[in-house]
């Protein structure tokens, strides 16, 4: 018997009831009476100048409530978790970085409304030449996405000698990778709705930190922290997507302006076009081992394409860095990892953080040592994996609960129990 | 012709944010009815964070699991519990939620060490009640100082009270004007790294996975299926098993959208394809049949053992997917995703060195 | 625009609203009836989180006009269950873990309903057929057609196949 009552229970999950019976309120479900409806007007191109906007037919319409552009920013006009470079909308004379760079915000007393009018908005924007590959934004002559330059981060793990960890090598494998852009597709879209009382922004809207998003709200808003309440509606998913900012701050300033319920749900192209990607990557990578199969050196470069805004990129980069040798102990490691602006799609946190893609290459370099060894991916991989007493890539010390070797063994059983067969031999 | 092929992949994942602080609060409220209330920041995205809270709560002050109400994630109301993210809320949120319970029965175990005239030590909580532990050396002489006491307090001498009720105790507590409100918080121990040599402990804790991929390989068109996946996920401790499995199930099929289909498409900046039809998802016919195994070696910090497993379920899928793909058909895909197109031009190099 | 008359049972009652041509029906029913049950996942037939039964077939109430259900019937999540009284798919989703976000639960549970009411035993290739045009992100649909399947199963008093597939 278990020596805990709760814990270790399968008991129902808390918010099934309401789910199942459609009581559950995600954002989108949420209305007032007087309610606006508010949308976005994003950039076309994805590296330029705003020149001037021109909204004056758009303020006309009727059922428009308000237009607002970048000078209509109370506060900071900025955001990020880690680095505060993305605007709220740009100002007229400054950068635009990326497709979708929001350019105005509309409230109206309808969609269709709201559509119309950011159709008669006109914008004039001065063309730069976008860079959209990592690898040429670091060269010193590629156009400047910020004026400090375009490599967002470099981190660097260095233990032990790589050199002469090789040169004791008896087998070396060295191989570059490449993974893709992908997209988190929650399949609810983003969304809110926010109320300005005269005092109190409130905001109900999906997302994965509340107490961060009432932290921009603040500051974009120039106003008291105590006066921004975030709640989280039911929230359809996010898998690192929902961490960024999308709606929190546009509902704030249209609600507080209008003076009225406004609410922004994002349309599935908004929200594929607009939200944070997985990072692509390009990884080389070696390894070496004995001729019995222990690890002996490892070596790692790796090119992380974070596009136009910071968002978590710095975060996924160290981390990939960190876990870029895999769960095994290995002497003598060398890592460099960069994260570097681009005018693609900014790229964040994703479920993961930065992992997947080294765990792709770094398996894949024990399956090809393993073969050249003459053992099996398993027999290679017990005979590295990271035990208790064990020292990481950072040096830190692993005292206990380190289950890589359980994990190894409860797999091993299972695939022997169901009979999966590798072609190539002994699991 | 198709042919099938196994491969594994590993990975470990350290628990929050990297080398920087990222603590959690939470407050709990033990209510006049013995039911509780917990209040934490932490966003419930259906990862099952709401659940694994309150089974926390509810051991540590031993309650069941339907007297825990979770409030969550309403800045006006709970505490700050940081993004849920790096697979750090069952860990650090739970250690929050931990230590607000824990604060909260601190109070409860003082009136009732009274009531049952024995130290705290020797109380132990489940099922709504207060027991004096099995072992305990309360002897006849202090069981009838017990009773005199019990007399004191207002109760029925209870000829053997060996237990009283957590309804019970709030309410004498309520007599003594005693709120029973508990905070609490959590932060990693951690340090930041070496700018130069990126040395450091970035991490309190890591999880660790293995993951088996059968797959099978059409060498006429490309096209991989996945058949099989063994998911076994070291978690520390699984606070609510089904719902690890859940989380494993869904890693595991994100993981292979991952590895075989899914590709944003750019041009100059601009995303290609940009709606469902365009930007496929696995649907129910294609996520393989998943076994997910459950390992617990426990980690000393976490709450009960706890560490996490939302990122980790989906991380070393097309790293098994990949390497399985190899030893189905001899070619090493090194560019995801895995796309029949890539496979072929592959198998075709193959053939024309052979040749 | 004129609006249209339209009169049709929703959710075992019957209704008569007006509406616009292009009116879609999810439009009508989260907008104008407030049954916010049935959720938006895409606008655009992709994703499933719009499904309603229409006659008892599931559709995407997305791609619907309004105008379109005149004379028929339509179930919602809301028409499914309560809180006092679940069916027995919204107590098997509960049961079996089916529900993670629950963006996709209620076009699920519409469109299971929909092949259990024709099919009372599918086996678990059909059940996955079924509902392939819903989109669940979270989890990977093992527990949703765990949870189908056993409301199959206890239709029918019969040894659950998913037992028998343990046992292989
Ligand atoms: S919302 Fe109707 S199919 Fe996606
Ligand atoms: S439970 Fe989240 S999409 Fe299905």
């Amino acid at each position: 018997m278990s020596e805990f009552k709760v814990v270790g229970q399968s008991v129902p999950k808390a918010d099934a009831l309401d789910k199942v019976i459609g009581r559950a309120k995600f954002a989108a479900d949420i209305s007032f009476p007087g309610m606006l409806y508010a949308k976005a007007l994003r950039s076309p191109v994805a590296h330029g100048i705003l020149q001037h906007i021109d909204y004056s037919a758009a303020a006309a319409l009727p059922g428009v409530a308000a237009v607002l552009t970048g000078k209509d920013v109370p506060g900071a006009n900025n955001f990020g978790i880690i680095i505060k470079d993305e605007p709220v909308i740009v100002k007229n004379g400054e950068k635009i970085r990326k497709i979708g760079d929001t350019l105005a915000l509309v409230a109206a007393e309808n969609e269709a409304i709201a559509e119309q009018a950011l159709a008669l908005i006109k914008v004039d924007i001065e063309e730069l030449t976008p860079v959209l590959c990592p690898i040429a934004a670091m060269q010193p002559d590629a156009p400047k996405i910020y004026d400090k330059g375009n490599v967002l981060a470099v981190r660097k793990i260095v233990k032990g000698d790589t050199e002469a960890g090789f040169r004791d090598s008896a087998v070396v494998v060295q191989q570059q990778y490449k993974t893709q852009m992908v997209e988190h597709a929650y399949i609810e879209p983003e969304a809110g709705i926010a109320l300005f009382d005269g005092d109190v922004v409130t905001m109900w809207v999906s997302t994965q930190n509340p107490h961060y998003d009432a932290k921009e709200v603040a500051r974009n808003l120039n106003i008291g922290l105590n006066k921004v309440r975030v709640i989280q509606a039911a929230t359809g998913g996010g898998f690192g997507g929902k961490l960024d900012v999308s709606v929190q701050v546009h509902l704030a300033m249209l609600a507080v302006v209008t003076r009225r319920p406004v609410r922004m749900v994002y349309s599935r192209t908004e929200s594929i076009k607009n939200s944070v990607k997985r990072h692509p990557y390009t990884i080389t990578m070696k390894t070496g081992a004995d001729a019995n199969g222990r690890l002996t050196a490892f070596e790692c470069t790796i090119i992380g394409d974070t596009g136009a805004y910071a968002s978590y990129g710095p975060g996924t980069l160290t981390r990939s860095a960190v876990h870029a040798t895999g769960p095994y102990e290995i002497p003598n490691v060398k890592i460099t990892a960069y994260t570097v602006y681009t005018n693609n799609p900014q790229a964040g946190a994703m479920r993961g953080f930065g992992v997947p893609q080294v765990a792709f290459a770094h398996e894949a370099q024990m399956d090809m040592l393993a073969e050249k060894v003459g053992i099996s991916p398993l027999e290679i991989r017990l005979l590295n994996a990271l035990r208790p007493g064990s020292l990481t890539a950072t040096g830190q010390y692993l005292e206990q609960s380190v289950g890589i070797v359980s994990t190894l063994e409860a797999a091993a059983a299972k695939v022997r129990e169901i009979k999966l067969e590798r072609r190539g031999g002994r699991l | 012709m198709k042919k099938r092929g196994v491969g594994m992949g590993c990975m470990w994942y350290g628990v929050g944010n990297t080398g920087l602080p990222n603590p959690a609060g939470a407050h709990v409220d033990i209510l006049d009815d013995g039911t509780v209330l917990v209040l934490t920041g932490c966003a419930d995205i259906g990862q099952g964070s709401d659940t694994a809270l309150a089974q926390i709560a509810a051991e540590e002050i031993g309650v069941r699991y339907e007297d825990v109400r979770v409030v969550s994630a309403d800045t006006g109301v709970t505490p700050d519990a940081g993004a849920t993210s790096a697979s750090r809320q069952t860990y650090i949120s739970g250690n929050a939620v931990r230590s607000a319970a824990r604060a909260a029965k601190q109070l409860i175990l003082e009136t009732a060490a009274e009531m049952l005239g024995v130290s705290q030590e020797e109380i132990i909580a489940g099922d709504r009640l207060l027991k004096v532990r099995a072992a305990s050396g309360k002897s006849q002489a202090f069981t009838d100082c017990q009773s005199e006491c019990r007399v004191g307090l207002g109760l029925d001498s209870g000829s053997d009270t060996r237990e009283v009720s957590i309804a019970e105790v709030i309410a004498k507590c309520r007599m003594k004007g005693k709120l029973t409100l508990g905070h609490g918080w959590y932060n990693p121990d951690t340090t930041g790294l070496d700018a130069e040599t990126g040395q450091g402990r970035p991490y309190a804790t890591y999880a660790f996975a293995t993951q088996v991929a059968e797959v099978e390989v059409d060498e006429d068109t490309g096209e991989v299926t996945v058949l099989r996946v063994v998911a076994a996920h070291d978690v520390g401790r699984a606070i609510n098993p089904r719902n690890v499995e859940g989380q494993i199930e869904g890693g595991c099929a994100i993981g292979m959208g991952y590895a075989l289909m899914e590709e944003i498409k750019l041009q100059e900046g601009n995303v290609l394809n940009c709606n469902f039809a365009t930007y496929l998802l696995p649907t129910s016919l294609d996520v393989p049949e998943i076994y997910p195994l459950i390992v617990e070696d426990p980690e000393k910090t976490g709450p009960f053992g706890a560490k996490g497993v939302g990122e980790p379920a989906l991380i070393p899928t097309a790293a098994a997917i990949a390497n399985a793909v190899y030893d189905a058909v001899g070619v090493r895909i090194t560019d995801l995703p895995i796309t029949p197109d890539k496979i072929l031009a592959k198998l075709k190099e193959k053939q024309n060195k052979g040749a | 625009m004129d609006k249209i008359k339209i009169q049709f049972v929703l959710n075992g009652e019957t209704r008569q609203v007006e509406v616009e041509p292009d009116l879609l029906l999810i439009d009508l029913l989260r907008e104008r009836l407030g049954l916010t049950g049935t959720k938006v996942g895409c606008g655009e037939g992709d994703c499933g989180a719009c499904t309603v039964l229409l006659n008892g077939k599931n559709v995407n109430s997305c791609l619907l006009l309004a105008a379109r259900v005149n004379g028929c019937e339509v179930v919602t999540v809301e028409g499914l269950g309560s809180y006092d009284k679940l069916h027995p798919l919204q107590e098997a989703f509960i049961a079996e873990g089916a529900v993670q976000c629950g963006f996709c639960t209620p076009g699920m549970l519409l469109s299971a309903k929909s092949l259990l009411d024709v099919n009372a035993r599918p086996t678990r290739e059909e059940i996955a057929r079924h509902i392939a045009g819903n989109l669940c992100r979270c989890t990977g649909y093992t527990k949703i057609i765990n949870a189908i399947e056993k409301v199959a199963c206890a239709d029918r008093h019969c040894a659950c196949s998913r037992e028998a597939e343990e046992g292989r």
